[in-house]
């Protein structure tokens, strides 16, 4: 039931692209879907992930139309920087978190230094 | 500074042609307002979204403590990816609805377990253990046949037992996440799974907050523009005067 609703339109899916912990934390909270008719909606980067893979999925999802938020943590945001700065679109939404390791740092957040960017002082005259 | 003399009966009057202004005092004033209305828009938003992200960062980390004692009661093993069902479906979508404004809004939603009588469309093959009636307990009974039914005749019975029989057809797939761990799970493992329903919830808020803030700065850049090219284009028609 919940598949046709997330197929119909009526409802995106939340994935995640995190650490074990991340991953682990976010499907026990319900937003994971995995059958052999459709790939998953979460991937769990590990110390052997390839940067390859990690980009390869963020595009994957970025190119489905039934997710409507990316969860990523920001180290691995960090390692696929340049494709996460080439996404424009707002849906569907990324947003960077922190692992247990790397806290959030607000200066290397893209939403944010899309939005404080390009600000100077010609710019409040 | 422009001046003409007039030399009238007995009087001399000296006209000052005064330059015209740069813009209009009042196109510049409505201009400079909506300017600053919207920059003091996007302030407002963006203060807003560093304190969500502070909530939502300080809610995940919750979530991993939790996580990390109910590891150390369990055993480090059983809670890992080792434990994720080999099917599953989400628990809980986002809507993106374009508001009027046009901004976007996510929200989510979140589905109740169902008991298994809601799969209506599902071919596998369900074996039960003990006949279905109503009122049906949740204990199995040994002694009654174990018969092979379609999941159709579930779904048949209109006033459904409270209490769901156990059978195999409850590996359904709208499963408690919580249940891949195991049937006794420490208190700790459910705290974790409440703290990333709520970081989930702030998600959503979040990602609305993010959008909005993209796009007000790109009204900003716009009006800012429209602002320059306006001063500009007045500009012009005074020196060409």
């Amino acid at each position: 039931m919940t598949r046709y609703f997330a197929m119909a339109g009526r409802g995106k899916l939340i994935a995640v692209i995190g650490d074990e912990d991340t991953c682990t934390g976010f499907l026990l909270g319900g937003i994971g879907e995995l059958n052999k008719n459709r790939k998953p909606n979460f991937l769990v980067v590990e110390k052997d992930t390839s940067i390859t893979e990690i980009e390869e999925t963020f595009k994957s999802f970025l190119a489905r139309n039934d997710i409507g938020i990316i969860l990523i943590n920001q180290f691995i945001a960090e390692m696929i920087r340049h494709a996460i700065d080439g996404h424009m679109q707002s849906i569907p939404a990324v947003l960077e978190i922190p692992s247990k390791e790397h806290p959030y740092d607000a200066s290397k957040d893209s939403i944010l230094r899309r939005a404080k960017g390009m600000f100077c002082a010609e710019d409040f005259r | 500074m422009d001046f003409a003399i007039h030399n009238s009966q007995s009087r001399t009057i000296v006209y000052a042609k005064m330059p015209p202004p740069l813009f209009t005092t009042r196109e510049s004033e409505g201009s400079s307002t909506l300017l600053d209305e919207k920059l003091l828009r996007f302030m407002e938003q963006l203060e807003l979204l560093e304190e969500k992200r502070a909530s939502l960062n300080s809610l995940i980390e919750q979530g991993w403590f939790s996580m990390s004692k109910a590891r150390y009661s369990m055993g480090n093993k059983h809670v890992s990816p080792l434990q994720y069902a080999s099917e599953m479906e989400p628990l809980v979508l986002v809507h993106a609805k374009t508001l009027d404004s046009g901004e976007l809004d996510f929200s989510t939603e979140r589905f109740e377990q169902k008991c298994c009588k809601e799969v209506g469309a599902d071919n596998r093959s369900i074996e039960e253990i003990g006949p279905q009636e109503k009122g049906v307990r949740r204990r199995i009974k040994p002694k009654e046949d174990i018969t092979k039914k379609a999941v159709n005749e579930e779904t048949s019975s209109e006033n459904a037992p409270e209490v769901t029989p156990v059978t195999k057809s409850d590996q359904n797939l709208q499963q408690d996440p919580l249940k891949w761990f195991g049937i006794l799970v420490p208190q700790s493992l459910k705290h974790a799974q409440l703290s990333f329903k709520q970081v989930l919830e702030l998600s959503a808020e979040i990602a609305t907050l993010q959008t909005a803030v993209l796009s007000t700065r790109q009204e900003l850049k716009h009006s800012k523009k429209h602002k320059h090219e306006e001063a500009s284009a007045t500009q012009l028609d005074s020196v060409a005067d």
